[in-house]
């Protein structure tokens, strides 16, 4: 370790009078430090998300350390937003963590970028084991031939709705229900309940996915959109229509209680989101909560698929093998299932899956909701997203955005985010 | 910014240049000089001026951080002149200059002539209003902001006594700057100080004279104070005018980090943080800095051009005294 400092600090000297890039660059790269070797060793390890699971997930690395007492890991943690910037800077400057949380909208961006290490080799190497994965759910980590992420959960698509006032209005969604079914329970509880039926589906990227995807689309194709900008001016045609009506919430008022649901606000009566993110709801809302089945467009197909997150680690790490032994044991180690329950979606791999008896009714409901959705034979196969699909999603949020508050028209709206697309795809 | 910088720059030199024996003395104490300037000096060229040449260079380039910046000329320029968001921000930043910056400084102006009458315990009076300004800038008063802001909070329910029914500001694209802007002039402590002293400068025998003539307080104010005081209105206006070019903290917090609703408090930097860091085109969010460093240069200009039809320069009254 101290050899290693004076290493560093003597480099920063000697780049003092060159250019300020490499200084940048020497600078980030001085907190990687750890010796290489029999020494032990220390992987960095960064995620996302909200204190439960970073909660449960140092506990998973107080087992991680005892199994392997050679490793310490040394944790790093934010907010989604926070996390991909810091991650960007860091990867820019050749200094990302060693393993971190990742998802299917950035796989090709940062392979792209040469970030992602290739997990086949350390698979044949025989260090991580990628077998027993659910339903298939391994390949939502694969670019072309390479395994850039192992998922640690399998998430879908759903609509959460708040029980109470769907049981008032006298609404009982079935599996397969139109959008017009949908559209006339809104109606129904607005009429009843004298509340919007929905906070903004329309500015939702990947529920657009799942409508395209009933309709013989796409939300992305391998390399850039796949609809139309007429298509893109019906659906926020129709959105807007529906903030007018009352039947979706008025965006001000969603705005304003951000970072909190409009649905746990009581709002709205439904939101669509991940049937993970649903656990959410029961902290902030007053109501109960529960998960219902996405509309679809011919009474059968709801166009979802599989999602994941997934742990992936940085090429250039100095200890490729012990980055495969952990990320090994939290995909299928069983007390590690037992600890991180349903949060990041349902455990992955059968031992964990099958360790982790979910004892509440969110993540009982959230099991039921997959086995359902898998029963009804409609889960589709995930297309790994282009490069530049994180600053789509969020262009498609907040031009949506703008629709709703009536500060954009549906077809200039559309026509502004093709061509933001257009150069995000580029970036 | 680099004005300020300067300044200890000019000075440190200037000691130098006092008297010394010889000339080799001399040199050695320049060097001395020089070496004791060392870490602020390295720290600049290192930090500032390094960093800034460097954006200089990226904002003629395509750069994405990962692979090598590519030379593009002036295609960033063009783009972001085309760019509609580009033309918002412009937009939504001129909105605040012009409506935040009178505001404050009105408002600093004010407080700065009742706080110049002797009182007592006027001391404590002038660290009360100095306060805002001393935790105004941090997170925590954003989200502060953003609570009074909202929806049956303390700023709708006042309105409402009044009725006026526009509901929270923070979610209505049409308001929401202006939430900014109150937070803007609510900092208004450092402009009245320095108000302050320059009302403290003004000479009591010319109110007493115009008060013989018969003068009532406005005419005192229009004839008396505002002439004297303006060199210092002048610093003021030219300071909060480039500070308020330059906000972000209050929009990224109080807009819950999306500069919006509506793309509403879409101020420049704001929408230069968005390019380089979550879109990263550190290329154009470069170009898009430089283009701000020469529209507050011009800002600067005029403003310095346009003094002298309006900052009153009177050398004569030390000689008066």
């Amino acid at each position: 370790m101290p050899t290693n400092r004076d290493l560093d600090r003597r480099g920063l000297l000697k780049v003092t009078g060159g250019s300020l890039a490499a200084l940048g660059l020497t600078a980030a790269g001085c907190g990687g430090g750890s010796g290489s070797g029999d020494g032990p060793v220390t992987l960095r390890y960064a995620w996302w998300g909200g204190e439960p699971r970073t909660i449960a997930i140092k506990k998973t690395i107080a087992l991680f350390e005892k199994k392997y007492p050679k490793i310490k890991i040394k944790p790093e943690f934010t907010d989604y937003e926070s996390f991909w910037e810091k991650f960007q800077t860091q990867a820019s400057g050749g200094n990302p963590p060693d393993v971190f949380q990742n998802s299917v909208a950035f796989l090709r961006k940062y392979d792209k970028r040469g970030v992602l290490m290739d997990l086949k080799s350390q698979a044949d190497a025989g260090n991580l084991n990628l077998k027993n994965f659910r339903n298939g759910v391994l390949t939502a980590g694969q670019v072309e031939d390479k395994q850039l992420g192992v998922p640690v959960g399998a998430n879908t698509m759903s609509l959460v709705v708040d029980l109470k006032v769907f049981k008032k209005a006298g609404i009982a969604p079935k599996m397969g229900w139109t959008w017009d079914d949908y559209f006339d329970a809104l109606q129904k509880i607005q009429d009843t309940q004298k509340i919007a039926g929905d906070t903004g589906y329309f500015s939702i990227m990947y529920l657009y996915d799942l409508y395209l995807r009933q309709n013989g689309k796409a939300f992305f194709t391998d390399t850039e959109l796949g609809f139309t900008e007429a298509d893109l001016t019906q659906w926020w045609n129709d959105g807007y229509k529906r903030v007018k009506s009352g039947l979706v919430a008025d965006p001000k008022k969603i705005e304003q209680v951000k970072p909190k649901s409009g649905l746990s606000a009581g709002l709205a009566a439904s939101e669509f989101t991940w049937d993970n993110f649903s656990i959410r709801y029961e902290g902030e809302g007053e109501s109960d909560y529960g998960l219902a089945p996405i509309p679809t467009t011919d009474g059968k197909d709801t166009g979802q698929y599989l999602g994941s997150l997934m742990l992936s680690a940085f090429t250039g790490t100095k200890h490729p093998k012990e980055v495969a032994q952990f990320i090994d044991f939290m995909v299928h180690d069983p007390e590690v299932g037992k600890i991180m329950g349903y949060d990041r979606g349902i455990l992955a791999t059968t031992e964990q899956y099958d360790a982790y008896k979910p004892a509440d009714a969110n993540n009982k409901g959230v099991a039921a909701y997959e086995d359902e959705v898998s029963a009804a034979g409609v889960l589709g196969k995930i297309t790994p997203h282009p490069s530049g699909a994180d600053v789509i999603e969020a262009a498609f949020l907040r031009i949506g955005g703008e629709v709703a508050q009536g500060k954009n028209k549906p077809a200039a709206a559309a026509k502004q985010f093709f061509g933001e697309a257009k150069a995000a795809f580029a970036g | 910014m680099t004005l300020v910088k300067e300044a200890p720059a000019a000075l440190g030199t200037g000691r130098s240049a006092a008297p010394a024996p010889g000339r080799r003395g001399r040199r050695r104490e320049t060097l001395v000089g020089y070496l004791f300037m060392s870490p602020w000096l390295a720290g600049f060229l290192l930090l500032t001026a390094g960093p800034m040449i460097a954006s200089l260079y990226y904002a003629f380039t395509s750069y994405n951080l990962f692979t090598p910046p590519q030379w593009v000329g002036l295609d960033n320029f063009t783009t972001m002149f085309q760019d509609p968001r580009w033309q918002k921000s412009v937009q939504v930043t001129l909105k605040y200059v012009v409506v935040a910056t009178p505001l404050k400084l009105l408002l600093a102006l004010g407080v700065a002539l009742l706080l110049a009458q002797s009182r007592r315990g006027q001391a404590l009076y002038r660290a009360a209003f100095y306060l805002p300004s001393l935790i105004g800038a941090s997170v925590s008063v954003g989200f502060v902001w953003r609570a009074l802001f909202s929806d049956d909070a303390v700023v709708d329910r006042t309105q409402k006594i009044f009725g006026l029914d526009w509901g929270g500001w923070i979610g209505n694209p049409d308001y929401v700057l202006y939430a900014l802007v109150a937070l803007s002039i609510w900092q208004f402590g450092a402009p009245m100080v320095i108000f302050l002293a320059g009302l403290k400068q003004v000479p009591r025998e010319l109110y007493e004279a115009a008060e013989v003539d018969g003068a009532g307080p406005l005419r005192r104010f229009w004839n008396i104070t505002l002439p004297m005081i303006s060199p210092v209105l002048f610093f003021n206006v030219l300071l909060e005018s480039i500070h308020a070019f330059q906000v972000f903290g209050s929009a990224y917090v109080v807009s819950d980090t999306r500069c919006g609703p509506a793309d509403a408090t879409l101020v420049y930097t704001c929408y230069l943080y968005q390019k380089g860091f979550k879109e990263s085109q550190m290329g154009f969010a470069s170009a898009m800095a430089w283009t701000l460093v020469i529209a507050v240069a011009l800002v600067t200009a005029v403003l310095f051009w346009s003094q002298k039809k309006w900052v009153h320069y009177d050398d004569n009254t030390e000689a008066a005294k």
